[in-house]
């Protein structure tokens, strides 16, 4: 009888982990190596969780206003009221949205507008390359916080306003971060290479220089979210920024200068909400930078 | 013998009990010294017969002379200025003024008849906007006559029981021909040469007004003090600290603090200060713009009158005190006014608010089914900002969403005086006039300095216009009575929310200083003194 003999298991050539093993491995180094980043990361994640979830989350609108005033933290109002009879945890958890929807969408718009401006005035060079980064010169003498004040005044009292004033704040930043980024690339090999055989300008933009200056770009913005949220803070505090009912932390830190001795509870949560935040976010960005740094990333082990 | 020295020594005793407060009024008046106090907002235009804000007064009242004042010793009686002495005719129609002589404006030109003219022909031309004098003035006097250099004489339209105090009114000052002939206006610091005991001395925009001591002054004797400064602070939190600080002496003026900002600072400042409580002749309202949609609709009106829950709005913003919802507050206006007991029965002004509210939403629904979205504008000016968030929280349940738009002060006024808003969510407005006149005149008749809302009424104008002219006192109380009760039972744009109360503190250092009758006629200083 023949044996059956069982052929020898087939050998398969070791590729390359799958994306969810490689996410899991990437993970586990950044929590192993950035512990402070990670906290950020968890801080971060708590207050998109909490913005994405307010009106699950909030017991109360925002807005309410027919609670009895100045009640302190306990049964009912963990945070307490403010002076208007408002629920303070209702109007924390729902800052968080309106801190993250002004921190993000100002990002997201000043920073890749600014990268952009950055990138292409950088490769071309010239005389709009020089005009431009006279504008960027002007624009960041201004010290930022009266540059945004001037706008605000200009522009009127508006959460889209206060995106705007931001956009206007960062563009330069990111322009020139991006123009000295773009500078350095433009002169290695490869790009030169590329230009030799042929590619057109916007080819070698879009698959060289962007792809290339992802790390830089993924800092700025880390790094400005934390910065928007303390500006959109320092507006409404100033009176300038959100409209006062609107539930953003810096106008909830006014509302509360009038009874800081008689509710100190009023300034408390949302000052703390700012600060946890913007600790989280710094955290996160110092950690993305390390990761995204060539010259860090051998300490970090990093792909 | 032993027993008449225990007499002598009792009745001593009884004497030196009884007269301590006398012998405190009899301490000398001492020379010297700046006194020091607030606004609320920056005026940034100073001119008096045109503008209609407090700061505005403030700026400016020890700088000009009127013909008559309100006493600052005595703020209820009117007392001479610059007429020394007037008379009426028989018939109450005409009134003579005798001016006083050698009196000097700041610059040196003297004062005569002819700036008396100049002020009123200015103030009572029919298209120049007077919201203050102007309001008091043009529906009573006919013409202003000058009948030689020290004389002038007033011919009114009726007999008005108004025009005496009217005339004493701190917005109806004397302004000099030369002046106005040569800027034009008195908008400006340099415009600002009065006859006052103060000439004006510095404007610096956004922090601080002084005056300085007019050594030409009429009556030697005033003013006692050196100077006077006004700081600009923006925002009750600004306004106390700089009262706990010791920074300002004196807090009589609009905003009021609350009972525990009161309380905040009687414990930074102990007994070197004196709180009292004061009803500052203020009205607080909603302006509701008729001329434009969704106010033109006088059913949406009369839901906001419905919905405002004015006892709440108290109750958070003044911590319980105020007169909610009165058109005038019995306090000041004693039987002029509707009683309480009436004025709460009323339907937007009862307690519950269920049956209102559901009045409300029904009439908001029947013509926006799913609610409207308004923009409320608002003065950031004391605890507007507060109390505008209060109002629009409350139209929210009604399906009226707005928006919060502020405005720097004199901003927000220029906004208003065009008419270029949808709802005015707070405003204060400060009667210039103890009479139950003074807010029909002000805020509710066609033609009132104060009706942003542009709400013409024929019946208002026409029952205002009775009760100047009526003399008879009780028929007059019942003009006022129809008056409150018509506009008790909403519709017009101009909702009325109370009247404002509230905490203020003196230094005990500053003597002689007397609340007067209205936010606006005792702030001149002339008679202010500080003890050591």
């Amino acid at each position: 009888m023949l044996q059956q003999q069982t052929p020898p298991p087939a050998t398969t050539p070791k590729g390359p982990p799958p994306p969810a093993a490689r996410l899991a491995r990437f993970l586990r180094r950044f929590v192993q190596r950035q512990p402070l980043g990670t906290v950020g990361a968890v801080i971060v994640g708590l207050l998109v969780l909490t913005a994405l979830l307010a009106p699950l989350l909030a017991p109360y609108g925002p807005k309410q206003a027919e609670f009895d005033t100045y009640l302190p933290p306990g049964e009912g109002h963990l945070m307490g009221t403010d002076h208007l009879g408002r629920d303070i945890l209702s109007r924390v958890i729902w800052g968080a949205r309106l801190s993250l929807y002004v921190g993000l969408t100002s990002v997201a718009l000043g920073i890749t507008l600014g990268a952009l401006w950055g990138m292409v005035t950088a490769y071309f060079g010239g005389w709009p390359d020089v005009l431009t980064q006279r504008l960027v010169d002007v624009l960041m003498g201004f010290p930022p916080i009266i540059l945004a004040l001037g706008l605000m005044a200009v522009l009127g009292q508006s959460v889209h306003n206060v995106i705007m004033a931001l956009v206007i704040l960062l563009t330069p930043t990111a322009a020139r971060t991006m123009r000295s980024t773009v500078l350095g690339l433009k002169e290695l090999a490869y790009v030169e290479a590329a230009r030799a055989v042929g590619c057109s300008h916007w080819r070698v933009i879009f698959r060289h220089l962007v792809p290339n200056s992802l790390g830089t770009y993924i800092v700025l913005f880390t790094v400005n979210v934390a910065y928007a949220i303390v500006v959109e803070a320092a507006l409404s505090f100033l009176g300038l920024g959100s409209p006062p009912d609107e539930p953003s932390w810096g106008g909830m830190l006014t509302a509360a200068m009038g009874s800081l001795e008689r509710a100190p509870w009023i300034a408390f949560f949302p000052g703390l909400a700012i600060s946890l935040v913007v600790f989280g976010l710094n955290l996160f960005g110092d950690a993305v930078r390390d990761v995204t740094d060539a010259r860090l990333r051998g300490q970090m082990g990093g792909e | 013998m032993r027993r008449t020295q225990r007499a002598l020594l009792g009745a001593l005793l009884l004497v030196a009990l009884l007269g301590g407060l006398p012998a405190r009024a009899a301490e000398q008046p001492r020379y010297g010294g700046i006194v020091t106090w607030f606004d609320y907002a920056d005026p940034a235009r100073l001119d008096v017969h045109t503008e209609s804000p407090l700061g505005v007064q403030q700026a400016t009242a020890g700088v000009y002379s009127g013909l008559l004042q309100y006493d600052p010793e005595n703020p209820s009686q009117i007392i001479a200025d610059l007429a020394e002495r007037w008379e009426a005719s028989a018939d109450g129609t005409v009134y003579t003024f005798h001016l006083r002589r050698g009196v000097q404006w700041h610059d040196g030109q003297p004062f005569s008849a002819a700036d008396v003219q100049a002020t009123f022909d200015r103030i009572l031309a029919p298209d120049f906007r007077s919201p203050r004098c102007g309001s008091l003035l043009k529906p009573l006097v006919e013409r202003v006559e000058t009948v030689d250099d020290f004389t002038v004489r007033f011919h009114l339209k009726f007999p008005a029981a108004t025009f005496i105090p009217s005339v004493a009114s701190a917005w109806c000052r004397i302004a000099a021909k030369h002046i106005l002939e040569r800027d034009g206006n008195l908008q400006d610091p340099k415009s600002q040469i009065g006859t006052g005991p103060f000439r004006f001395k510095r404007y610096e925009r956004g922090s601080l007004i002084e005056w300085e001591r007019n050594p030409n002054y009429y009556d030697k004797r005033y003013p006692y003090v050196d100077g006077v400064v006004q700081y600009i602070l923006k925002g009750a939190a600004r306004q106390l600290a700089a009262a706990k600080a010791g920074k300002i002496m004196l807090w009589d003026t609009w905003p009021p603090m609350t009972r525990s900002q009161a309380e905040e600072l009687k414990n930074a400042r102990g007994d070197k200060i004196e709180i009292y409580v004061w009803p500052i002749n203020t009205v607080w309202a909603v302006h509701l713009n008729t001329t434009r949609p969704p106010f033109d609709n006088p059913d949406l009106r009369l839901a906001v009158h419905l919905a405002l829950n004015r006892q709440e709005l108290f109750d958070k913003v003044f911590e319980g005190v105020g007169v909610p919802c009165a058109i005038l507050d019995p306090k000041l206006y004693g039987d002029w006014a509707l009683p309480m007991e009436e004025v709460k029965a009323m339907p937007g002004c009862r307690q519950p608010k269920t049956q209102d509210l559901e009045e409300a939403k029904r009439l908001v629904a029947k013509h926006y089914p799913n609610g409207l979205d308004i923009e409320v504008a608002v003065r950031s000016v004391g605890n507007y900002i507060d109390r505008v968030q209060l109002v629009v929280a409350q139209l929210r349940d009604i399906g009226i969403r707005g928006t919060i738009k502020t405005y720097e002060s004199a901003a927000g006024y220029s906004v208003y005086g065009k008419g270029d808003f949808t709802v005015i969510g707070t405003q204060d407005t400060a009667m210039f006039l103890s009479d139950p006149s003074a807010p029909f005149a002000i805020l509710f008749t066609s033609q009132a300095g104060r009706n942003w809302a542009r709400h013409s009424d024929p019946l208002i104008d026409k029952l205002a216009d009775e009760g100047l002219r009526e003399q008879n006192r009780d028929k007059r109380r019942e003009i006022y009575h129809r008056l409150q009760r018509h506009l008790l039972a909403g519709g017009n744009g101009t909702v009325i929310v109370g009247w404002v109360e509230g905490w203020f503190f003196r230094d005990k250092r500053l003597r002689n200083y007397h609340p007067a009758n209205t936010v606006y006629d005792n702030n001149t200083f002339m008679k202010v003194w500080i003890s050591k």
